[in-house]
């Protein structure tokens, strides 16, 4: 088993997604999986470059980092970050249908004397999860059960929307009611709530400019996980983690809440599932608020 | 027939109905009701069953059979014996099936359908036919556009000889010139090149196809079978004789003149769809006004269509077009500018197809309601989805989408001035003073105001056929012009058996629709031309041999049959009395329920017959709270739905007793006084909805009975009884499950009035 | 004001929607809309958009650029991929109102000052351009301080509290920020990159 990808870790793994960046290295790597980083990547414009440069010089930041990808060979690219997916994979599949934009990005490219003819396969690391290495294969590396814990799957947007249900994007779920996460934090051992508002956006692309605009779509999403009685929330989105930990206090100071739900990444829960190290690999340390029922479980 | 009837009566105990009944006390009723025998078999429609009426039959035993069995709907192939009178009593659908087992009330009620069948066998013969003289196989087709064309080739295809009649000096018809068509090919993406050049040379060089151009139809007489034309060219004319006439005299646009609010006449460059499309055959599209090539165009929909002002009816087919011109503009150009303002874009079918394909192309559609054009072509029109009226300004042409006028009539004929009872039977009679409803808009919904109907309006111009029938020279119309039929199940027929209505005369259509429709009004054609030479009924009688009776010595010249019959058939000979066009008639009876001396009957089916049936019933004594409700359904929607209702096991009162009538037109006035006179509590009649959207399979028939009943009240009234226990009632085939709940409110108020004080007498 | 796109001054302006067609990403699409409002009712901050995407779109076939061009709608959208997916037409729906919020930008409809998104983009692509990397503090520190120092210093002390605990979890390092290696490539593609995109605006 096991099988090398090309690795993009985006920005937020040097950031505020530090401990999304080492759970899924430590997890990959315990289920047998080689990663390779690109060498020099770069940003990917994430939701907002489109809106200061327009699409080209957003797509050529992808382009970019696809060219490096094929010099260092023809595996897939995997990336566990939802914006980081959704360009990287857009980028190459515009390059791969639209004959237009392979000709102007490839000018682009030849600047810096690269090219790339998007014959590679973007992929996210949730649906290599589920695709290649399987819910079976998963529950076998299970070794600490998390039996016990309530945990909401909050899998918020770009993970899932717009590519899950594409072939492309490996037609592993679906966009309202996506399973793949439950499926995850049940393989652990812990037990998976329902949760409604599991693809509800938190808003954290425009929270950083107006969090008062968000602020209401962040507090029904925690008020769902409190009144199901959920321990903690998890969510493969660098950019959902974030959102949804740190603006509690200003959730609760507006609606007179007093939410202090741990919100962990599944890469985390899966780690202290595998047996793996809490700090090392699951980077628990990182969690704002401390995921105190899930550190317990921790070997 | 000269042999004394034995009459056989056959019970089926199987299917449930002997678990249900005392099949033996049944059979007891039959012989009472002087039956030469009864039998009864575990399973009558078997071979075993069939074989032995066969064998009675054979032997000569029997020579009119009753089957108290299943519905007469069913096993129709199993119980028909060549030669001999078969009646069918239904004990399994409206007895067994919809009451319950054992019970004394379900075992009267199959008593008493057994009796009535012994009655109607009694009085009821096999039919002979009526079929004399000679007759023709030649189709004459009216109209030499794309339906006329493709309905002659579909003629000759079929073996058939056709003439084919057009009154202006070419073929082809209105979209003659047309450069291309809506798409009718898939993937229905792009306009395509008319076929109507390629057929005209096809119906040429076809040699069954004899084609008289500058010709009209100066004369129709006689009937299906041998309609007798005479065909006026010039100052000549020749006469033919024909078996069935197909109509498919097409359309012309809306007068647009009438629009000036749209900015027709205002200004140069505000044309038609249909002067588009000469623009367009005449080479590259030029403004009207300065002959440079238009880069901002407007289609404004429903130009005088679906306005109470103009034409209350979509034509169906000006949105395509529309969609289709847009497409060859920016064609043409890639930088015209198209904008379709719509009020609801009605693009049926693959023409979805067509309109996706032009919103990828570019062409933008807005939907809003225009308002008013300008002389500077400024469109404003109100915008629902916005809310708001923006005025589209900087055009420079505006395109107005008219919709289709059927001729019904051919208007650059002369009119015929018609008698007053004539003018009604031009027009669609139904029911005058209702006003036209708008079309598209529901109940509930804010729809402009409806067009005022102009009472027995005849139309313009000289009727296409000119029929020397009693009841005038037009097809019958409907209030929007186009041609009278039975949209739902008989499109083609017109009220005038044989003549056959297709493509946009009928209804407004597109051409791909127009073709399969002139295919089908072909068809239709020759089933009559097959039919009539044997004396068979068409629809929806199919092969019916029966037809009606004038007991001449009894008439009393009252023209009741004449006027009544809604096909035309029964002339007035110069004596005053009626004559039958026997191949004009659809056997509906509607000229029996209107003969107020009961003097028209059929050999298997009157007056008489249905009051004898009725009274063959055993009438409980006023003791015993066992009320009877006489129900004469009629046996092309009601009858089958209080089968279905059987068969789905819904239960109603058992107090009723069934009789089914051919069309409620049928149903004489004598037969419900007569019901109430021999003790029944109730009489029902059921049939098919009247009115605009009428169900009738004879057009008037449930009309007429409902106005026929208005009358009842009187009579009652001098039989000192409640109007309440005579009422009629519309069930549609669909009816099935709530036609049990009808008869049981209506058993429950008879109830409630208490029984009828005539029982006994 | 930049005029990309033609007639800036007309209220109504007939060519607009086949503009948008032609130089909007995704564009070629909104043709397709049935105006059927998936979009709208998917959209979680509609209810803090003055139009929504449904009725932008009828706006943009009824020529009404202006009106279009000043709405609020652009920026509220939280790229959540909602629109996208649901939309039975598979109109791009948020793409589009990227490009056009983009657009209202560039042509002066919307002055930069009033459009916090605007000013987080071009903070954001400082960065990026900068360093090949989003830095997320500085970043923030940038376009805080895009809004005036005043605003920025209340802004900033307002997310205190948040900014320690992502220091405290070494989530928000404080030294000098992470860099692409080769930056001098990447900003040589870019700039290659800006002046094709400029050069397809010019032909359009």
């Amino acid at each position: 088993m096991g099988k090398k990808f090309t690795f993009y870790p985006g920005c937020s793994s040097q950031g505020s997604g530090q401990h999304l960046d080492t759970s899924t290295r430590a997890v990959m790597a315990k289920l047998g999986y080689e990663l390779e980083d690109i060498a020099d990547w770069n940003c990917c414009g994430a939701s907002v470059g489109e809106l200061a440069a327009g699409h080209l010089p957003t797509a050529a930041l992808s382009a970019r980092n696809l060219a490096q990808a094929k010099e260092q060979g023809d595996q897939d690219v995997m990336t566990a970050c939802a914006a980081c997916y959704l360009n990287t994979h857009a980028v190459n599949e515009e390059i791969r249908d639209n004959e237009q934009t392979k000709n102007d990005l490839n000018e682009a490219l030849g600047a810096a004397g690269k090219s790339y003819d998007g014959s590679l396969h973007v992929r996210h690391a949730c649906e290599v999860l589920v695709n290649d290495v399987g819910m079976d294969a998963i529950k076998g590396a299970v070794s600490n059960s998390l039996s016990g814990l309530k945990v909401a799957g909050y899998v918020g947007c770009q993970t899932v929307r717009p590519f899950a249900g594409t072939e492309r994007g490996g037609s592993y779920d679906e966009y309202d009611q996506p399973h793949f996460l439950d499926d995850f934090i049940n393989a652990t051992g812990a037990e998976a709530i329902d949760f409604e508002n599991r693809t509800s956006c938190c808003g954290g692309s425009v929270s950083v400019m107006k969090p008062d605009q968000t602020l209401h779509l962040m507090h029904k999403i925690l008020s769902e996980a409190q009144a199901k009685g959920a321990d903690m929330i998890a969510t493969p989105c660098p950019l959902c983690q974030t959102n949804v930990e740190m603006y509690q206090d200003k959730i609760n100071k507006k609606y007179g809440t007093s939410f202090n739900i741990p919100v962990v990444f599944h890469t985390q829960l899966l780690a202290v599932a595998f047996g793996l190290d809490a700090t090392k690999d699951a980077a628990l340390n990182q969690n704002i608020i401390p995921a105190d029922k899930l550190k317990a479980k921790a070997k | 027939m000269a042999d004394e009837k034995k009459i056989g009566v056959y019970l089926c105990s199987g299917c449930g109905i002997g678990d249900a009944i005392n099949v033996s006390a049944t059979e007891t009723a039959a012989t009472k009701q002087k039956a030469s025998f009864c039998k009864s078999h575990s399973a009558l429609c078997s071979e075993e069953g069939v074989n032995l009426i066969k064998g009675d039959i054979a032997s000569g035993e029997t020579n009119s059979v009753v089957i108290g069995a299943c519905s007469g709907r069913v096993m129709t192939d199993k119980f028909q014996f060549d030669g001999t009178n078969v009646v069918r009593s239904n004990l399994r659908e409206q007895v067994v099936w919809s009451h319950p087992a054992g019970d004394e009330d379900t075992q009267m009620m199959a008593d008493d359908n057994v009796r009535m069948g012994v009655t109607q066998a009694r009085l009821g013969n096999l039919p002979t036919a009526l079929a004399e003289g000679e007759f023709s196989d030649t189709l004459l087709i009216v109209g030499g556009g794309y339906v006329g064309m493709t309905a002659a080739l579909e003629a000759a295809k079929s073996g058939h000889q056709a003439i084919l009649v057009e009154r202006s000096d070419s073929l082809g018809g209105m979209i003659k010139d047309w450069t291309r068509v809506n798409p009718d090919d898939a993937p229905y993406r792009e306009p395509q090149d008319n076929p109507v050049p390629g057929l005209i040379e096809t119906v040429k060089n076809n040699a069954k196809i004899t084609i008289m151009t500058n010709t009209t139809v100066a004369k129709t007489d006689g009937m299906p079978g041998r309609f007798v034309v005479e065909l006026a060219k010039g100052g000549t004319s020749s006469v033919e004789t024909v078996g069935a006439i197909i109509v498919a005299t097409g359309w012309r646009p809306y007068d647009a003149n009438k629009l000036g609010h749209l900015g027709y006449g205002v200004s140069p460059d505000v044309v038609t769809n249909v002067e588009l499309e000469a623009m367009f055959a005449a080479g590259p599209v030029k403004r009207k006004s300065n002959g440079s090539a238009p880069k901002q165009v407007a289609f404004v929909q429903c130009a005088g269509s679906r306005d109470p002002a103009h034409l209350p009816y979509c034509s169906s087919v000006c949105c395509s077009q529309s969609i289709k011109n847009a497409l060859r503009l920016i064609e043409a150009d890639p930088d015209v500018m198209c904008t379709i303002i719509f009020d609801e874009l009605r693009t049926p079918g693959t023409a979805e197809e067509f309109y996706r394909s032009a919103q990828e192309k570019g062409v933008v559609f807005v939907k809003g309601k225009v308002a008013t054009v300008d002389g500077n072509l400024t469109v404003t029109y109100h915008d629902d989805l916005l809310g708001d009226d923006i005025p589209m300004a900087g055009l420079d042409m505006v395109v107005l989408a008219t919709g289709m006028v059927p001729n019904s009539t051919n208007t650059e004929g002369a009119a015929i001035e018609l008698n007053p009872e004539q003018a009604v039977y031009s027009h669609d009679d139904i029911n005058p003073a209702a006003p036209i409803q708008v079309a598209g808009y529901k109940d509930g919904v804010v729809a402009p105001a409806v067009q005022v109907r102009t009472q027995n309006e005849v139309p313009d111009g000289a009727p296409i056929l000119n029929l020397q029938y009693r009841q005038g020279p037009h097809i019958p119309i409907l209030a929007d012009g186009f041609s009278d039929s039975h949209y739902i199940c008989f499109p083609y027929e017109t009220r005038r058996t044989g003549i056959y209505t297709c493509g946009p005369v009928r209804r407004p259509m597109d051409m791909g629709e127009a073709g399969l429709d002139a295919a089908g009004a072909v068809l239709k054609g020759i089933q009559a031309i097959h039919n009539v030479r044997h004396g068979r009924s068409l629809h929806p009688r199919v092969g019916d041999l029966s037809y009606p009776k004038f007991g001449l010595s009894q008439c009393t010249k009252c023209r009741r049959c004449t006027v009544e019959c809604p096909f035309g058939a029964i002339d007035e000979q110069a004596d005053g009395y009626p004559t039958l066009n026997a191949s004009r008639c659809r056997r509906c009876g509607t000229c029996m329920g209107a003969c107020p001396v009961r003097t028209i009957s059929f050999d298997n089916y009157s007056v008489d017959m249905i009051n004898q049936m009725a009274a063959s019933c055993e009438i409980p004594d006023e003791f015993s709270g066992k009320a009877r409700i006489l129900i004469l359904a009629c046996e092309n929607d009601a009858y089958p739905a209080l089968d279905m209702s059987g068969i789905n096991r819904h239960t109603y009162s058992a107090f009723v007793r069934i009789i089914p009538v051919r069309c409620l037109g049928s149903v004489s006035l004598l037969n419900v006084s007569e019901a109430l006179s021999k003790g029944y509590d109730g009489v029902v009649l059921m049939g098919c909805k009247s009115g605009d959207d009428y169900q009738c399979h004879f057009v008037k028939g449930s009309a007429l009975a409902k106005e026929r009943m208005g009358k009842v009240s009187e009579t009652l009234k001098s039989m000192m009884l409640e109007p309440e226990r005579v009422q009629s009632m519309e069930i549609a085939i669909s009816d099935s499950a709530r036609v049990g709940k009808i008869i049981d409110d209506f058993a429950a108020n008879i109830v409630k009035i208490g029984l009828n004080p005539f029982k006994g007498f | 004001m930049n005029a990309i796109s033609p007639n800036p001054t007309q209220k109504y302006d007939l060519s607009f929607a086949r503009w948008v067609r032609d130089n909007i990403d995704g564009g070629e699409r909104m043709n397709m809309c049935m105006q059927c409002g998936v979009c709208s009712g998917s959209c979680p901050l509609s209810d803090q958009m003055d139009l929504g995407p449904r009725k932008i779109f009828q706006m943009v076939r009824a020529g009404m650029k202006e009106a279009v061009l000043k709405s609020n709608s652009f920026y509220q959208c939280v790229s959540c991929y909602n629109c996208v997916v649901r939309c039975p037409r598979q109109v791009p729906v948020k793409y589009i109102l990227h490009g056009l919020g983009r657009l209202a930008v560039q042509e002066g409809y919307q002055p930069k000052s009033n459009v916090e998104n605007a000013r987080f983009a071009d903070a954001f692509w400082w960065s990026v351009t900068t360093f090949g990397k989003t830095d997320e503090r500085l970043v923030t520190a940038k376009y805080y301080f895009s809004g005036g120092l005043m605003n920025g210093i209340k802004l900033g002390l307002g997310n205190l509290k948040t900014a320690l605990g992502m220091i405290k979890t070494k989530r928000m390092h404080l030294g000098a920020p992470h860099k692409a290696k080769n930056r001098g490539e990447l900003k040589a593609i870019l700039a290659k990159a800006v002046e094709i995109q400029a050069r397809h605006e010019g032909e359009a």
